[in-house]
């Protein structure tokens, strides 16, 4: 997967989060998963894709970075991950999704995608299919890290 | 002026309503996908929609409020992380009046609001 690809995710990552949550993140240096290895987080969404480019973009976080994010989506105190913390993870896997889609079609890569997925469990991960790699874009705000992991085949 | 606000992420509804609050609208109802919304438009004299939402989506709910005798001439304004040049397209071919891409600030969401007021 060459940077044309990543950018996007990168891009829309960060408009989402600074659009809906007034956050900066800081983004790290990304890499390629291993296969089994895991990352630090609480709660993740997950958004399938099909098309030209078909497999899956999570977006996972720590309790703490997921409730200061609906703090200052909803401009209400979160002390848990409660229903609203599930809602807005979901939703902002679907921005970042989104937003990369609308820029990578202007590329001409045209694909669907569907319904977010959230999952709960500390440390969880997803297994990925073994030809497909798994690119991690590590970002950071203030109360933790989070990873946006684009795991796509993209046809040529 | 009473207008529905479809959506199957209630984040997304509470923000879309509390923005329209602010700038003003007071009647404001609730759907979380298409069918929902179908039972609840009378009276209703704006459409807020979501694109992808379980049981119906969007785009198959803009068609039908198109169709329909009693509903067809009320604006909907799509708000949507669907931000594919084609797929405004697509929506604008089926009946929406204007587009708002997630992730969206206030200032947007009025200017659209204000865009297909004055059509």
């Amino acid at each position: 997967m060459n940077v044309e690809y990543l950018n996007p995710f990168i891009t829309s990552t960060v408009n989402a989060l600074s659009t809906m949550a007034c956050l900066a993140p800081n983004r790290g240096t990304p890499y390629l998963r291993g296969n089994g290895e895991k990352i630090e987080c609480d709660i993740s969404g997950t958004i399938g894709v099909a098309g030209e480019a078909s497999g899956s973009v999570t977006v996972s976080f720590t309790e703490s970075v997921a409730r200061k994010i609906v703090e200052n989506m909803l401009g209400i105190e979160v002390d848990s991950i409660n229903d609203d913390v599930k809602d807005a993870v979901g939703e902002i896997a679907n921005m970042i999704a989104g937003g990369a889609k609308g820029e990578l079609s202007q590329k001409g890569y045209s694909f669907k995608i569907a319904l977010p997925v959230v999952c709960i469990g500390k440390d969880h991960y997803t297994e990925y299919p073994k030809d497909i790699p798994c690119l991690v874009i590590p970002f950071s705000v203030e109360e933790g890290p989070f990873y946006v992991e684009i795991c796509l085949k993209i046809d040529a | 002026m009473k207008v529905i606000v479809v959506d199957d992420s209630s984040t997304m509804r509470r923000i879309i309503k509390n923005t329209l609050t602010r700038l003003g609208y007071t009647d404001i109802i609730e759907a979380e996908h298409g069918l929902d919304a179908l039972t609840k438009l009378d009276g209703v004299q704006m459409i807020f929609t979501d694109w992808n939402m379980p049981e119906m989506d969007g785009l198959t709910f803009v068609k039908s409020v198109r169709s329909s005798d009693s509903y067809k001439s009320i604006p909907i304004i799509m708000v949507t992380t669907e931000a594919a040049k084609e797929d405004i397209v697509e929506a604008i071919q089926s009946g929406v009046n204007n587009y708002v891409v997630k992730p969206f600030t206030p200032d947007i969401l009025k200017s659209k609001i204000e865009a297909v007021l004055n059509r």
